[in-house]
């Protein structure tokens, strides 16, 4: 068969379109996992029940953890930074129950496919319902943290009003970066197996840079302020936790960059769906 | 109506990913390169298949032919590099049983994980649990974390949840290995039962004295093509024959 110029354009771009139809269609399959629901969401309640099965206190081990924690780093950290302790455990909680979370979502979402990995080598199955599987493990673990927030909030009478509910665009966002998280790194640590203990080491360097275990002021007040206010983590703890610690809603600015964040999060994990999600299975 | 078709599909694996699974393993290939090249194992190579709804197919050919990653192409596990997959119908896969368990779990929360994943309703589960538990013969073995199950035990555990399932289109991959007389004796009344009631059922095996009883057509595959597709007894004859030539 002669090869002319147009000819071998039109193969080009044949494989252009092969590939767009593929990612289009590895994105539709992405969003008809969402409709097997029942499935995920059991999966995920079992995953939980599971990991605390042999101890005694079961899944209440997740808010013993938590309670400690505060304990001891409220103890510390405020007298150290000479906090009030009654405006600083709540405001340490939430720091705490959102960092894990994020924390969560990069580590457990890592291993999200490579768990199940018999499961997508023997059932058909769209691995995107392994994904909404941790999501639904980690986001349960944190909702039960978020529980005794709730009870220290009551005992420590942290003022709760109609700001309040500003919370929820915070938790919408706070969700959805945890489930691109999910998604961006259970596609890329399946490929490269130390994806998410780098993520890991890094989130970890940035927990002391982030005001969760002190509070912004402390570093507005020796002008070093930039360096709170560059870190995109900081504003969305922030569209997190002003609402709930202070009954209003957090600034502009925190709330922008927290929709910047979870949009340009959005697309990088489209963009892990469309070009990965199909091959992923050969890499297991 | 079940309906089965794979058109030109080809399926390729990279065999040196094992090198490069870590970002530190490729960086450091970037600079210091142990293969000019990676190895590429065509496994299946231009493949047209096209099953319609009553039929029973058996898939024959040597270790390595690709009956494996054809079957896993039917359920939707492999998708093919190139080609086109066209499958209308429930599928249920019962391949392999070494995986594809949570190793703390009960057999009892196994069953019911493997039923869900298989497209069962939570009603259904309930419904057929105490039968599935009643095939497996595990007793009170099914209140016991799957980590302490022998292979046989586990295929027990696998056959009896992936056949309560009520398929359309049944894929088989010459799964009686590990089971006993007894078991093989019960799960064969079960699987010809389960096999009246699939539409479509493609069977890969190698015990070609059974085949002609089971499927009235036969694909012959090796390495990766279809050598022949036909009447079974034909088909059988014909790779029998390729064999003992090869041996002289």
């Amino acid at each position: 068969m002669v090869r002319t110029e147009d000819g071998s354009r039109a193969t080009e771009w044949d494989e252009v379109r092969a590939a767009c139809g593929s990612a289009v269609s590895s994105l539709r399959d992405a969003l008809a996992a969402v409709e097997l629901w029942r499935i995920w969401w059991r999966l995920g309640i079992q995953d939980l029940r599971l990991r605390f099965r042999r101890t005694v206190l079961g899944v209440g081990w997740i808010l013993v953890q938590l309670v400690v924690m505060i304990l001891a780093v409220g103890a510390v950290y405020g007298s150290l930074l000479g906090q009030d302790l009654h405006a600083f455990l709540p405001f340490l909680t939430v720091g705490l129950v959102v960092w894990s979370f994020l924390t969560a979502s990069i580590v457990e979402g890592g291993s999200a496919l490579i768990a199940s990995e018999g499961y997508i080598k023997q059932i058909g199955l769209s691995i995107h319902v392994y994904i909404l599987r941790c999501f639904v493990s980690v986001s349960i673990s944190a909702g039960i943290s978020f529980a005794a927030y709730a009870i220290l909030a009551a005992v420590y009478r942290v003022p709760v009003g109609s700001g309040t509910l500003w919370v929820i665009p915070g938790l919408v966002l706070l969700g959805l970066i945890g489930l691109f998280f999910i998604v961006i790194f259970a596609h890329l640590n399946a490929r490269f197996r130390d994806t998410a203990h780098l993520a890991g080491v890094g989130m970890q360097v940035l927990f002391y840079v982030t005001p969760v275990l002190w509070p912004a002021e402390m570093l507005r007040g020796r002008s070093l302020g930039w360096i709170v206010d560059v870190n995109p983590f900081y504003h969305l703890l922030e569209a997190v936790r002003q609402p709930l610690l202070s009954s209003r809603p957090a600034t502009f600015e925190n709330y922008v960059v927290g929709l910047v964040v979870a949009v340009c999060l959005g697309v990088a994990a489209s963009g892990v769906v469309a070009f990965y999600s199909r091959r992923i299975v050969f890499v297991l | 109506m079940a309906q089965l078709s794979v058109r030109g599909v080809v399926v390729e694996f990279k065999t040196d990913a094992y090198l490069r699974t870590t970002l530190k393993a490729t960086a450091l290939d970037v600079f210091w390169p142990r293969r000019a090249s990676s190895r590429t194992v065509r496994a299946l190579r231009e493949v047209s298949l096209d099953i319609g709804a009553g039929e029973r197919i058996g898939l024959i050919g040597p270790n390595g032919a690709g009956k494996t990653t054809l079957l896993k192409v039917m359920a939707g596990i492999y998708p093919p590099q190139r080609g086109e997959v066209h499958i209308e119908g429930r599928v249920c896969p019962l391949f392999e049983f070494a995986t594809g368990f949570e190793m703390d779990a009960t057999g009892w929360d196994n069953i019911r994980t493997r039923a869900l994943l298989l497209g069962m309703s939570a009603r259904q589960i309930e419904d057929k649990i105490e039968e599935i538990g009643r095939f497996t013969e595990l007793g009170e073995f099914l209140e016991v974390p799957v980590r302490c199950y022998s292979a046989g035990m586990l295929l027990r555990l696998t056959f009896a949840t992936s056949t309560a399932v009520e398929p359309e289109i049944l894929l088989l991959d010459e799964v009686m290995a590990a089971g006993d007389a007894s078991f093989i004796q019960r799960a064969r009344a079960r699987m010809d039962d389960m096999m009246e009631r699939a539409r479509i059922v493609v069977f890969a095996t190698h015990a070609l004295d059974l085949l002609p009883k089971i499927c009235e057509r036969a694909v012959w595959l090796d390495q990766g093509r279809i050598v022949l597709d036909g009447h079974t007894p034909d088909v059988v004859g014909a790779y029998l024959d390729d064999v003992e030539r090869r041996r002289d």
